[in-house]
């Protein structure tokens, strides 16, 4: 490596389960080997994750695999070219709903269990009675405007027959969410880990399905870093691109994947008990407090021994920006196809 | 500058809040605390409209007001965002131009009026930036319609260039309707019959 190249880097992330490969290249010394002096820096919200990154008050970040592409099309905020050379995770995401709400479809739909993943069809009795009362609609969340958990969650209920007309949807930080889940003021969620698990450990929920069964391995978070520092610094996004390739190997094995829970639970990490970080990780969904987990082995995949699943593809890209356009967030279906040419690069692996 | 503006202040930090509600006595401003946001703060909002919404940089909260961006689509509101004062500049430099963000260092309350001053008004001379390109672009889009049904009434009918347009001015004020939607109308009957 050149000596001109600075070897500081700043690395945003939220504290997330899917965070574990920027968490473990840093505690295991990947980032080191590769002559990166890394600080991880967490974040708050995406949006301030998101203004940094463009400002340059981080040089990488952790991001939602569809915020490189908002960026790059001036979605939220000023447009900016973000590039995202490298995918941290596939899947990963889960809908919860309110033991309220459980309640309610049970007692609805006359069955004495729930049959699991959840299928959104099961809603359409209780918005039909809710609306003959004179009810508010049933209101659900997710973390961002762009984000799989935001088109995940459309997908699941258009998929259930669910008019959007008939529920309310907005934006909860995660770390609101389980309190806002147990008061009520929302009556499910579509989050990332630890979240789903923190609200079934409170016995506060179900959780229903995870995104593994709406969208199957497709990418959930990625490495974002602008296109004006790949282009200044090519060879610290490759060996970024290397430390966190070594990282997501690291976490193929289950017994791995263990430790890495414990070593984020520390307070500088997501400052959370081992007990509601380790479930995803190992491939089980915490379901209820009174019904077994459920085995879902890609709950969290972050490498696979047999495909190349961190490697930025076009036809990931255009995945996402067709749920954008569903979304009716885009309408310009070609720029938008253009600008996924310029974010999913593999030049840098 | 002198008309009353309306301030939600989302801060969790309660010595913060008071002296930004105290800096701001007897001024233009109208200030309302929230110190806890709730999941109606995006109803609230669109029922109080603020004229401009205050948070801090790392609060887990602008991701929701994020949504506010899609959701009030006609009336959105600057942000002003409290934020330490190394990342100031920087941060400003990025969001300065397009968006509705402002950054300002948190330390100093005495600067925060002329600074809510200045993001209104800058606010404003976007806003109206934004509806100018908004209709110019329209105009323009209108202008090739008419165009469009023109040319067809002038091939089909074999009129003149005169002659076309006004026949389409005079449907148009005949029926009450303007002219690029008698354009629409005409394009789209043409084309139906393979014209």
């Amino acid at each position: 490596m050149r000596s001109t190249q600075k070897q500081e880097l700043k690395l945003g992330f939220v504290a997330l389960t899917d965070s574990a490969p920027l968490i473990v290249a840093k505690e295991y010394g990947f980032f080191e080997e590769q002559g990166l002096d890394v600080t991880l820096q967490k974040q708050n919200s995406w949006a301030t994750l998101r203004d940094k990154l463009h400002a340059g008050v981080l040089d990488a970040a952790q991001m939602l695999a569809p915020m490189p592409l908002a960026s790059g099309l001036g979605l939220g905020c000023r447009p900016c070219e973000v590039i995202a050379p490298f995918v941290l995770s596939l899947n990963g995401n889960a809908i919860t709903i309110s033991e309220g709400l459980y309640q309610e479809i049970l007692a609805v739909s006359g069955l004495s269990e729930l049959p699991l993943p959840l299928s959104a069809k099961l809603l359409l009795p209780v918005i039909a009675q809710r609306k003959e009362a004179g009810l508010s609609k049933l209101k659900f969340a997710d973390v961002f405007p762009y984000s799989c958990h935001h088109y995940q969650l459309l997908d699941w209920l258009s998929d259930g027959g669910v008019e959007l007309d008939d529920v309310d949807l907005l934006t909860v930080p995660p770390v609101n969410m389980v309190d806002f889940l147990e008061s009520g003021e929302i009556d499910a969620f579509c989050v990332g880990g630890p979240w789903n698990a923190k609200a079934v450990r409170s016995e506060i929920g179900l959780t229903a399905l995870t995104s593994f069964d709406i969208w199957e391995n497709q990418p959930e978070k990625v490495l974002g870093v602008t296109k004006k520092f790949a282009s200044d610094n090519p060879n610290l996004v490759r060996s970024l691109c290397t430390a966190l390739a070594q990282a997501c190997s690291y976490l193929e094995k289950t017994p791995n994947r263990f430790e890495a829970a414990r070593l984020m639970s520390r307070a500088n990490y997501l400052d959370a008990p081992i007990e509601v970080i380790a479930p995803s990780l190992i491939g089980s969904c915490l379901t209820h407090r009174f019904l077994p987990p459920r085995v879902v082995p890609s709950y969290n995949q972050f490498s696979d021994a047999a495909v190349d699943i961190n490697k930025p593809t076009r036809e990931q890209g255009i995945w996402l920006v067709n749920k954008m356009l569903k979304a009716n967030q885009i309408t310009d279906r070609e720029a938008a196809y253009a600008v996924v040419d310029k974010v999913f690069t593999d030049s840098y692996l | 500058m002198s008309s009353e503006l309306s301030i939600l202040l989302i801060d969790e930090d309660l010595d913060r809040a008071s002296e930004v509600v105290s800096a701001l006595e007897k001024s233009r401003y109208k200030i309302r605390h929230m110190a806890q946001p709730n999941a109606t703060l995006l109803k609230e909002v669109d029922a109080w409209q603020p004229d401009i919404i205050v948070i801090d940089i790392e609060s887990p909260t602008r991701d929701m007001l994020e949504s506010l961006n899609m959701i009030s689509a006609y009336n959105p509101k600057p942000v002003v965002m409290f934020s330490d004062a190394e990342d100031e500049d920087l941060i400003n430099e990025s969001v300065k131009s397009g968006v509705s963000a402002y950054v300002v260092g948190d330390t100093d309350t005495s600067r925060l009026r002329p600074i809510l001053d200045a993001a209104v008004a800058r606010f404003n001379e976007y806003q109206s930036l934004k509806e100018e390109l908004t209709q110019t672009k329209n105009e323009l889009e209108a202008r090739k319609l008419i165009d469009q049904a023109k040319r067809l009434l002038m091939e089909t009918k074999g009129l003149s260039e005169q002659e076309a347009f006004s026949s389409m001015r005079k449907t148009a004020m005949d029926s009450g309707q303007k002219l690029e939607d008698v354009a629409k109308t005409i394009i789209s009957i043409m084309k139906n019959m393979n014209f």
